[in-house]
C-alpha cells in the first residue's frame, strides 16, 4: 500500500510501518540544490521494539511503552475507550460543545487539507491530513459510543479494529499537528481538527498517564515542584537576573535593574523561563524599554509566578488549571493592578484565553506585551532611530497571539516604526503558517522527533523566510532578521538555522521584537544586537 | 382513499417534525456547558474595519477599561454571506463550490416553494402563482444537478472517496431519489398546486402512485434531516456564533462570569484518573 491510499481504518494495519515518510515538499533556492538539506535521522530497530514506531517512523510519546503481556494489551485499550467515553461527559465541560460539533458535522470536504503546514510539507502523506485522525477517532467514537454504530457497524462508518498498535499509532498521530488551528480558521462549517486532536492528547495524559517527557515529566510536573518547567529555582531566578543585569552593562553599556516582588506595582510581567537561559537580552530588553517609558513594575519570584509557560494548553486541562491557578496567585499575592505576558505565544493563550474561564472570579485582568509596547512607541515615550535598524527584517506572527487571539497591528505598527526594511512573509497575520514548533514540538528531542520538525513541520516557515529575503537571501554580505516574538517559535527557528546552516551561510539571523526596539533607542550609545556574535 | 388520507397525515407530520426535531438539537446545543475560549481570527463582530485583518479588542492596551465595541450588523453581514453564498467554501475551495452552491441555492429556493404553494392554497393571490412555478423549476433543476455534481465528486475524488461512509452516500442518493420522484410527480402526474390543497385539506383527492412515492420519501427524509448529520444548519451556528467568534471575556457581571459560576456550582461526577491528576500529596512548595 502506498502513502496516498492508506484510508483511516488502516490504523489498524499489521505492519512494521504504516507510512513512511517519502518525498516532502520542495524547498526554494538556495535549498533546492543538492546537498543543501540534511537528511533524516535513520530510526534504530530497538526504539521500536520499546515504543511504537510503526506510524511514521517517528517517536513522539517516549513514555509509551509497549506492553509485555495481553492483558496489558488489554487494559491499555480498554483504558482509552473509557478516557474517551470521559470526553464526552462532564469531566471535559469545557470543551463538549467544539468536541461534539466537530464529531458530528465534518462533511468530509478536505478543505482543511489545503491549509495545514504538515500535510503540504510532507509531500501530501494521508496520515497528516487533518481529518485522517479525526476520522480515526470518529470511527471509534462510533463504534463504541452509538447506537447507529452498534446496529449499523460500517453503514456509519464504525468500520475500525482497534488494538494496542492502532491506539498507540493514534497517540503518536496526535502529536504530529501543531494544533495551530488553521484547519478551523477554512472550514467551512467551523469544524475544528486541530481541537479534536488535542482531545486526544487528553486522554492519553488525563486518562492514561501518557504524555511526552518533554512536556509532561520535565515540562509542566517539574513546573509544579520547582516553580518553572526550566528547573529554575527562586534563588537560582535571583542569581539569573543579577547576572543578566551585569552582562548587559557589560556589552552595552546600560545598566539596568529587574524589579522584583513589588507590592503594589502597575504592572506584573511574567516571561516564559526559558528566556532566561535561552535568550537573556529579551528579559534584559523589556527592563531598558519598561525603565526608558517610565512604568511601574515588577516580575515575582513566587512559585511558577516567574515562568509564563503553560505547556497543559498544549495536552492536559488538569495540568493548564494547576499553572494558571498558581501564576494568578502569584498576581493576586503582589497586588499588582494587571498582568502583562511576555513575548511567548502559547503563554498568551494560556492566561489571557484559556485561563479566562477556568474560574469565575478572575480580578486581574491579563494583557499582551504587544499593544503595551506599540503604545510606548506611538505615544513617543520611547525616543526611537530607525536607522539603527536597517536591515531586511521580516515578521514571524505566532498562531497564539494572531491566529487566536487577533493581535495583530500592534507589532506591526512597532516594525514600521523601527525597522526601514521591515517586509511581510506571505501569508501573514491570521492567516500566517505555524512555525513548526507549536503545541510543544520545539522543546521535544526525543529519539529521531528533531527530524520531524525541522524537516516537515517547520518546512513552510523555513520556505516562507527564505522566500521573505528574496535575492537578499543568499547574499552573506546583508544582515538579515526573523522577528518572532514567542519563546517557542524562536526555539524552532534557531534550530531551524542550525539545521540548514542559514545563519552560517546566509548570515539570517532571528530573535525578539524588544530586541530591535532597544536596538532603535537614542539613549543606547552601543549595539543592543551584536549579529556577528551569533554568526 | 384512506392511503391518500395517511400519507397527508404523514406529510404534515414530517414538516411539523422537522422544524421541531431541528429545534431539539438546537436546544440541545444551547444547554451544553460555557466552553473554554477557542476563538480563531477574524471575528466579524469586531467590526468590519478589524475584521479585514482578523483584529480584536485585545489589541488596545487595557482593553478591560475601553468600552467593548460589538458590531452585529458587521456580524450579521458576515453571517448572511455565508447562509445565502457559502463564502468560505468559495474562497478556500472553488471547485467544490459550484457543487455545494448549486445544491444549497436550490434548497432554499425549494423553501420559498414550499411557502408559496401554501400561501397559492390559502389565499390564491393571482401574481404569485408564475413565480410559484418559477421557484420550484429552478428548485428542482439546481438541487437535482447540485445532489448528482456532489454524489460524483464524491465518488471520482479519491480524497474525498476514502473518507465517505455508506450513509452520506445514502443520504445524497435518498435526496436525489426525492427530487426525482418530485421532478416525475410534478412534470407528468399531477400539480403541485392541485397535491398542496388536497394534503392541507386532509387527502381527499387521490392521485397517480409516483406521487406518493414522492411524499413518503420527502416524509421520510425531512424526519431524517435533523436527526443526521444534515443537520449542518443547526450545528454551523454554533460552531461559529458559539465557538470560533465567542470571545466574550470573563469580567464581573458578565454572562460569562454568570454561565462559569453555574458551572461551578455543580461538581462534575465523571473524573479523570492518570496518576497526576489526583495526587495524594498535595503539591508543595520547593526547599529554598
Amino acid at each position: 500500500m502506498t502513502n496516498t491510499k492508506i484510508a483511516p481504518r488502516d490504523i489498524s494495519l499489521k505492519t512494521d510501518l504504516l507510512s513512511p515518510i517519502a518525498d516532502l515538499a520542495p524547498l526554494p533556492a538556495p535549498y533546492s540544490a543538492d546537498g543543501m538539506e540534511p537528511p533524516f535521522k535513520q530510526p534504530k530497530p530497538e526504539w521500536a521494539e520499546e515504543h511504537c514506531a510503526s506510524l511514521d517512523g517517528f517517536i513522539a510519546l517516549d513514555g509509551l511503552r509497549r506492553p509485555e503481556t495481553k492483558e496489558d494489551e488489554d487494559e491499555f485499550v480498554r483504558r482509552f475507550i473509557g478516557g474517551l467515553a470521559k470526553s464526552f461527559a462532564d469531566s471535559n465541560n469545557s470543551f463538549l460543545e467544539p468536541l461534539q460539533l466537530t464529531m458530528d458535522y465534518c462533511a468530509k470536504c478536505n478543505t482543511c487539507s489545503e491549509a495545514c503546514h504538515i500535510f503540504k510539507s510532507s509531500g501530501e502523506q494521508e496520515i497528516y491530513r487533518p481529518i485522517f485522525r479525526s476520522d480515526v477517532l470518529r470511527k471509534i467514537y462510533r463504534r463504541y459510543f452509538t447506537p447507529s454504530g452498534r446496529l449499523l457497524g460500517g453503514f456509519v462508518g464504525a468500520d475500525i479494529d482497534i488494538n494496542w498498535e492502532s491506539i498507540a499509532r493514534l497517540g503518536e498521530l496526535a502529536y504530529r499537528c501543531n494544533l495551530c488551528r488553521r484547519c478551523a480558521q477554512t472550514c467551512p462549517l467551523a469544524l475544528d481538527n486541530g481541537m479534536l486532536t488535542r482531545e486526544i492528547r487528553k486522554i492519553f495524559s488525563q486518562e492514561m498517564g501518557i504524555a511526552p517527557t518533554p512536556i509532561h515529566a520535565k515540562g509542566s510536573m517539574r513546573q509544579l515542584e520547582t516553580g518553572s518547567s526550566t528547573g529554575i529555582t527562586k534563588p537560582a531566578l535571583i542569581d539569573t537576573l543579577e547576572f543578566i543585569a551585569e552582562e548587559t552593562e557589560e556589552t552595552c553599556g546600560r545598566k539596568i535593574e529587574f524589579p522584583i516582588d513589588k507590592q503594589g506595582a502597575d504592572i506584573l510581567l511574567i516571561h516564559n523561563a526559558g528566556e532566561y537561559m535561552a535568550w537573556p537580552e529579551n528579559p534584559a530588553a523589556f527592563a531598558i524599554l519598561f525603565e526608558e517609558a517610565g512604568l511601574d513594575w515588577t516580575l515575582s519570584s513566587d512559585m511558577i509566578g516567574y515562568d509564563s509557560v503553560n505547556y497543559g494548553i498544549w495536552y492536559d486541562d488538569t495540568q493548564a488549571r494547576k499553572v494558571a491557578m498558581q501564576q494568578i496567585k502569584a498576581a493576586e499575592k503582589l497586588g499588582v493592578r494587571r498582568i502583562v505576558v511576555g513575548e511567548c505565544g502559547h503563554a498568551h493563550k494560556a492566561l489571557a484565553l484559556s485561563a479566562d474561564r477556568m474560574v469565575s472570579e478572575r480580578n486581574i485582568p491579563v494583557e499582551s506585551c504587544l499593544p503595551l509596547l506599540a503604545e510606548m512607541v506611538s505615544s513617543g515615550r520611547l525616543k526611537l532611530d530607525p536607522s539603527k535598524n536597517d536591515f531586511p527584517v521580516t515578521l514571524h506572527d505566532p498562531c497564539n497571539v494572531v491566529r487566536q487571539m487577533g493581535i495583530v497591528k500592534p507589532q506591526r505598527d512597532i516594525l514600521k516604526a523601527i525597522c526601514p526594511q521591515f517586509r511581510e512573509m506571505m501569508p501573514h497575520g491570521v492567516d500566517n503558517y505555524c512555525c513548526g514548533g507549536g503545541s510543544g514540538f520545539a522543546i521535544m528531542n526525543s529519539y529521531n522527533f528533531k527530524d520531524f520538525r525541522n524537516k516537515v513541520s517547520g518546512r513552510m516557515k523555513f520556505t516562507q523566510i527564505v522566500k521573505a529575503f528574496g535575492e537578499q537571501f543568499t547574499d552573506p554580505g546583508i544582515v538579515k532578521y526573523v522577528c518572532a516574538p514567542c519563546s517557542n517559535c524562536k526555539g524552532t527557528i534557531r534550530d531551524l538555522f542550525e539545521f540548514f546552516e542559514t545563519t552560517k551561510k546566509f548570515n539570517v539571523h532571528y530573535g525578539g521584537l524588544v530586541e530591535l526596539m532597544v536596538n532603535a533607542l537614542v539613549s543606547m550609545n552601543r549595539p543592543f544586537l551584536d549579529f556577528a556574535a551569533t554568526a | 382513499m384512506l392511503g391518500a388520507i395517511l400519507v397527508s397525515v404523514f406529510i404534515i407530520i414530517a414538516m411539523v417534525g422537522f422544524l421541531l426535531l431541528s429545534v431539539y438539537r438546537a436546544w440541545r446545543f444551547k444547554r451544553l456547558p460555557v466552553h473554554s475560549r477557542l476563538e480563531i481570527y477574524p471575528i466579524p463582530k469586531e467590526g468590519a474595519e478589524r475584521a479585514k485583518y482578523g483584529g480584536s479588542y485585545l489589541e488596545e492596551p487595557e482593553w478591560w477599561h475601553k468600552p467593548r465595541r460589538i458590531d452585529k450588523l458587521n456580524e450579521l453581514l458576515d453571517m448572511l454571506q455565508e447562509m445565502i453564498f457559502i463564502r468560505k467554501l468559495f474562497e478556500k475551495q472553488r471547485s467544490l463550490w459550484w457543487a455545494s452552491y448549486c445544491f444549497h441555492l436550490g434548497v432554499y429556493a425549494m423553501f420559498v416553494w414550499t411557502i408559496a404553494l401554501i400561501v397559492n392554497v390559502a389565499a390564491s393571490p393571482p401574481w404569485l402563482y408564475w413565480i410559484t412555478v418559477a421557484v420550484g423549476a429552478a428548485g428542482f433543476a439546481l438541487t437535482t444537478l447540485g445532489s448528482f455534481l456532489l454524489l460524483v465528486r464524491r465518488i471520482v475524488d479519491p480524497s474525498m472517496r476514502k473518507y465517505t461512509t455508506p450513509q452520506e452516500y445514502f443520504n445524497l442518493v435518498l435526496i436525489f431519489c426525492v427530487l426525482v420522484t418530485g421532478i416525475a410527480s410534478w412534470s407528468g402526474f399531477a400539480s403541485p398546486f392541485v397535491v398542496a390543497a388536497s394534503v392541507l385539506g386532509g387527502g381527499g383527492q387521490t392521485f397517480a402512485a409516483v406521487v406518493y412515492l414522492h411524499l413518503v420519501l420527502l416524509g421520510l427524509m425531512l424526519i431524517y434531516i435533523p436527526m443526521s448529520k444534515m443537520s449542518h444548519y443547526v450545528g454551523k451556528y454554533f460552531a461559529f456564533h458559539k465557538v470560533l467568534w465567542d470571545n466574550d471575556p470573563n469580567l464581573a457581571d458578565s454572562e460569562v462570569r454568570r454561565k462559569i459560576k453555574e458551572l461551578e456550582a455543580h461538581k462534575p461526577k465523571t473524573v479523570w484518573v492518570a496518576p497526576h491528576v489526583n495526587p495524594v500529596k498535595p503539591v508543595e512548595e520547593p526547599k529554598q
